[in-house]
């Protein structure tokens, strides 16, 4: 996956949500929790010490008295993390009164410690270490124990293990921290498949690109998302304009041909009626003029076609009326043109290149041979695993060849190897440009069956 | 032989009429579409010069009404428009051959004279009947190896019974094609011109069947 790529782009800003929210989320959870575990803590506590107090007061004793022990079984066992304790805070009033499971020890009062009391319940709270070294909360009630005026006061003193309390907010946040990973994972799974689906049409919109592009379609079809279509609209107006632009330079350069044809057609022959040195310096550059006319004519019919959209044209659907027409252009020769072209072999290019090129080369052949003229299309595989296709075209004659020194420079522009031989002269090298621009290549060799062998190399579909 | 020359720019026109004229040919000529059909499809022309690019009605066009109703005369296409596709949509409509302009004007006449040969059946540039030859790519005759002067009309009759050799031609049908539109046609100049060639020409090869026309016999060394 591409790192600029929209599927990329919604996952990690869906991670990164996922990564703010959920811990943010489990803190929240977590800090809740634990202030409503500590609560319940609390209010048990509060409870006890509100019991204790009233417990230990006796009616008319100037002192308290150990409370009997109906809350707590745990008060009972020594180091068990539960006590109470009251104890005088004036020097006066009496000893010390204990849990049992407090033994000797003795609870540090927050009103000595200036702890402030909560200024709801009056009670002051704080956290310790138990006799054992074990963490406690304490809660304290500083009271005189009964109506009487001038009592001495006293701490009432309740404690729990808070060593539970922190154990069980400890369990609850790893279970916290489990459920939310998963809930984690299974987001970013379900977030992976809700950008696929959501970008399922774009794939549909590459496929489709790619069938324009391999030239399998010219337009952008079938139902695309309402975010698209303005995209697609847009797209197939462009490749229309395309079109367009191509075929107004086409009939344009075609007007220019018919233009400035005739007129040369009418020079050329009125000079060769009037001779003399003028006439044939006008037939010269009549012939330089149509030579050039012909050459950029070509020229501007490759430059119209560069930017077109991939077209992809059937070997044989070129070569058939190509065939017919040329055996009856060469129909007094009686040529018969032999082709073997299986019927799946494409070219990736224009038709009507591929019919100038094959068109020449088989007007060529027909010229020059004797009633025989071979077509062959190979489909070649291509030598690296990478590499594009190749087609491979044979033409042969079996007509009189050419040398290896008139092949060699055949591919120059104009020459004519038999002025006898009707033919501007430019068929060749327009093969040649034309098979060029398609990085495609063209080979002159003898033909087995006695004549020229054309081999043209294009780019297959 | 009577040729149809159709081609909208005059001074083409002109040209290809003058230089077929001068091949020893009757030419007509039409500027545009609805005269060159009209024309063809009445007169009995021997081949036609079609320019493709025409006023009021196309080449093609032309040619394919000519076609769907059986004309069955040869066409040579005259364009500018010289892609492949071009091509074979103009034999596909009918035509017998294609010329790019700007065309040498001997390539068009040696063109025109295949598609005549062509016509008639003859592969050959050369028609012997017994010892008269005819060269049509040099328009000379022979008879015995012995060179014959011919004045054009002279020529022009003797050249179509020897291509239509071994079938009788009727005084109408030579009148036909050996003259253009413009000609005289009640003048009894054919016999004249008969008995002129039977004059030059030493063998008696041309042969007068009674109430329908003249024949020149098939066979090579008929005497």
């Amino acid at each position: 996956m591409r790192l600029d790529s929209i599927a990329l782009r919604l996952i990690a800003a869906s991670m990164a949500w996922t990564v703010i929210v959920l811990p943010l989320a489990g803190y929240l959870i977590y800090q809740l929790y634990r202030a409503d575990v500590q609560e319940s803590f609390d209010s048990q506590l509060e409870k006890l010490v509100t019991a204790i107090t009233i417990d230990s007061m006796v009616d008319g004793a100037d002192r308290p008295a150990a409370p009997p022990n109906r809350y707590e079984p745990l008060f009972e066992f020594t180091h068990s993390g539960w006590y109470w304790q009251i104890r005088p805070i004036d020097n006066q009033g009496g000893p010390t009164l204990r849990s049992a499971s407090l033994a000797t020890a003795t609870l540090t009062s927050p009103y000595q410690l200036d702890y402030p009391p909560d200024p709801d319940t009056n009670m002051r709270w704080r956290n310790d270490a138990g006799p054992d070294g074990k963490p406690v909360r304490i809660v304290e009630v500083v009271d005189t124990l009964g109506h009487l005026e001038n009592r001495p006061r006293y701490s009432i003193v309740v404690a729990g293990p808070s060593e539970w309390l922190e154990q069980s907010v400890a369990r609850f946040r790893t279970r916290l921290a489990l459920a939310l990973a998963v809930a984690g994972l299974a987001l970013l799974a379900l977030m992976v498949f809700q950008v696929r689906f959501g970008l399922a049409p774009l794939q549909r919109v590459e496929r489709a690109l790619a069938l324009i592009r391999s030239g399998e379609a010219s337009r952008l079809e079938g139902d695309v998302p309402a975010e698209i279509e303005p995209l697609r609209d847009e797209l197939n107006a462009l490749i229309q304009s395309n079109e367009d632009i191509i075929e107004r330079a086409r009939t344009q350069v075609g007007n220019l041909a018919h233009g400035l044809k005739t007129p040369l057609a009418v020079i050329t022959n009125e000079a060769r009626n009037a001779r003399g040195p003028l006439g044939n310096k006008v037939i010269e550059q009549a012939q330089i003029m149509n030579d050039q006319v012909q050459h950029y004519l070509e020229r501007a019919r490759m430059a119209a076609r560069v930017g077109a959209v991939g077209r992809v044209t059937s070997v044989l659907d070129v070569v058939q009326p190509l065939v017919r027409a040329l055996e009856r252009i060469h129909a007094e020769k009686e040529v018969v043109i032999s082709v073997d072209c299986p019927p799946d072999v494409r070219f990736q290019g224009e038709k009507q290149d591929l019919e100038e090129m094959l068109g020449n080369l088989l007007d060529n052949a027909c010229k020059w041979s004797e009633g025989k003229v071979r077509f062959e299309v190979e489909l070649e595989t291509p030598a690296t695993r990478t590499g594009r296709r190749r087609i491979k075209i044979t033409v042969e004659d079996d007509g009189p060849g050419l040398s290896a020194e008139q092949r060699a420079r055949i591919g120059k522009r104009g020459l004519r190897l038999d002025e006898t031989k009707p033919g501007s002269g430019l068929g060749l090298s327009i093969v040649i440009d034309l098979a060029q621009s398609y990085r495609g290549s063209l080979k002159l060799d003898r033909s087995p069956i006695g004549g020229l062998q054309a081999t043209l190399q294009l780019p297959a579909a | 032989m009577r040729i149809l020359v159709v081609e909208d720019d005059t001074d083409l026109n002109r040209q290809l009429v003058g230089a077929l004229s001068d091949a020893g040919y009757a030419v007509d000529s039409a500027m545009d579409g609805e005269e060159a059909y009209y024309l063809g499809d009445t007169e009995p022309y021997d081949l036609v010069v079609l320019d493709i690019g025409l006023p009021k009605m196309d080449g093609i066009s032309i040619l394919e009404q000519w076609r769907r109703s059986d004309k069955k005369f040869p066409v040579i296409i005259l364009t500018a428009r010289d892609r492949w596709s071009d091509k074979v949509q103009g034999i596909d409509a009918g035509a017998d051959d294609y010329l790019a302009k700007p065309f040498h004007m001997e390539e068009l006449l040696a063109r025109a004279r295949a598609q005549l040969r062509r016509a008639t059946g003859h592969a050959k540039s050369e028609i012997q009947c017994g010892p008269v030859r005819l060269d049509t790519n040099s328009a000379r005759v022979t008879c015995d190896g012995e060179p014959i002067k011919l004045t054009s009309h002279e020529f022009r009759l003797l050249a179509y019974l020897m291509h239509h050799r071994g079938r009788v031609v009727s005084r109408t049908e030579l009148v036909e094609h050996l003259y253009d539109q413009d000609f005289d046609r009640d003048s009894n100049t054919i016999e004249v011109f008969i008995g002129r060639l039977r004059k030059k020409i030493a063998a008696d090869i041309i042969e007068t069947v009674r109430g329908l026309g003249y024949r020149i016999s098939a066979e090579d060394n008929a005497s």
